[in-house]
């Protein structure tokens, strides 16, 4: 089953391509250029996914793996991730969608990401993260839809319904997103049209993944340690790894027909040095977080996971603080 | 092809997200009233969203031009 991860990656691919959907650029938008297009776009996408899964999950089509909570990975990890994706031009999914688009330099911030990642999760680095896996906090579900040793969900928490939970979740994420106003934009994919989208694909992909024994939904971080692993072992490529060839194939593909296909250098060739740090942070927050902003931000906020809610305030922290020092001083 | 009397030329084609846009910023803030600044691009995520951040910033849009394939000119008059 391992093909439905390079449909669903293909889907995937071209979304973000015509959507122009990159976390970096969301988080960091608001800060620099007032500007949230993207960041409603995401708010959307998240509320209507947590409703989604729950009640495919409690239809028994899926069920939830809300990932625990790590009060070290999901802090500093994930902020050393948000320093990354601003060095790096772009977070797992832009640099990611970005390499099949002909951005040069995306295509060293991806190997030094996935390197790095790779690293961490099972080389030379691995000493970090099993240092930081030991403070994983599982929690002790009490609806049947999430699987045992998973981590906390804001239902867990509150002690409710996690539809009930979701839907309360939804209408606050809503109301920010439909009552305050929104920065225009003149794009080929609306981002209503994307949230919509992509909220179908991510159930489809959590069940696809799932029959190929991954119980996760859209993922990106371990798709590249994947990659790595199959090209320097004799690994094969798994539903994840499969994803992420598929990103970047759906992407080539958008951007080839919507004539956007170029290489692109920059003038000064520090950038790439600049990239490849940016990747290799990027690559070492990840693993430390349990997952980058798709695992986390599309896929795991979502799922109201405590783990991914705070990773991604932290890859918000770390963004910012990276933007202003690059970016934002006078 | 001299359709405006182009002030400065900002060529960032090729630079990462958001090299552009940052730089376009910088660049108007340096720049006097009713001179004009073009912004020579190659990525099409910033043919979409420098033109409305300049827009915030009161100053006019006056052309997107496609000069290439996957690049445009961007034509604005300073405020």
């Amino acid at each position: 089953m391992v093909w439905t991860g390079l449909l669903v990656g293909i889907l995937f691919g071209i979304i973000l391509q015509r959507g122009r959907i990159c976390f970096n650029s969301a988080y960091r938008d608001v800060l620099l250029f007032k500007d949230n297009y993207l960041l409603k776009f995401y708010t959307f996408t998240v509320g209507l996914q947590a409703i989604l899964l729950v009640v495919f999950a409690k239809l028994k089509v899926l069920v939830l793996n809300p990932a625990p909570f790590n009060p070290i990975g999901n802090t500093i990890g994930a902020y050393i991730f948000g320093l990354g994706m601003v060095l790096a031009g772009g977070c797992a999914s832009g640099v990611t969608y970005r390499i099949g688009e002909g951005m040069t330099t995306s295509w060293l911030a991806g190997l030094s990401f996935g390197l790095t990642a790779a690293a961490v999760q099972r080389g030379v680095l691995s000493f970090l993260r099993e240092g930081i896996t030991k403070f994983n906090v599982f929690a002790d579900h009490t609806s049947g839809i999430y699987m045992h040793s998973s981590g906390a969900t804001l239902a867990d928490v509150f002690k409710i319904d996690p539809l009930l939970m979701a839907i309360i979740f939804a209408a606050a994420l809503w109301i920010y997103t439909f009552a305050t106003k929104t920065t225009k934009r003149e794009t080929k994919m609306d981002w209503r049209l994307a949230g919509v989208l992509l909220s179908a694909l991510s159930v489809f992909a959590w069940w696809t993944s799932s029959h190929a024994r991954r119980i996760y939904g859209l993922g990106i971080t371990g798709g590249w340690v994947n990659i790595m692993n199959v090209l320097t072992t004799k690994a094969k490529v798994d539903w994840i790894g499969a994803e992420v060839l598929g990103i970047i194939i759906g992407a080539a593909i958008s951007a080839v027909a919507g004539k956007e296909f170029k290489l692109r250098m920059p003038k000064n060739p520090i950038t790439y040095v600049q990239v490849m740090i940016g990747g290799a942070l990027m690559g070492l927050g990840a693993v430390l977080a349990g997952g980058c902003n798709i695992g986390h931000s599309l896929t795991g906020v979502p799922l109201m996971a405590i783990s991914s809610i705070v990773s991604t305030i932290f890859f918000i922290l770390g963004n910012w603080t990276m933007a202003w020092i690059l970016f934002g001083r006078k | 092809m001299a359709k405006y009397e182009v002030t400065k030329l900002l060529d960032v084609r090729g630079e990462v997200c958001p090299v552009p846009d940052v730089e376009t910023k910088r660049a108007l803030k340096d720049m006097k009233s009713g001179e004009i600044l073009c912004v020579w691009i190659d990525y099409p995520m910033s043919k979409e969203r420098i033109p409305e951040t300049v827009k915030s910033l009161g100053h006019e849009v006056l052309e997107i031009e496609e000069v290439g394939p996957s690049e445009w000119k961007i034509y604005i008059k300073v405020k």
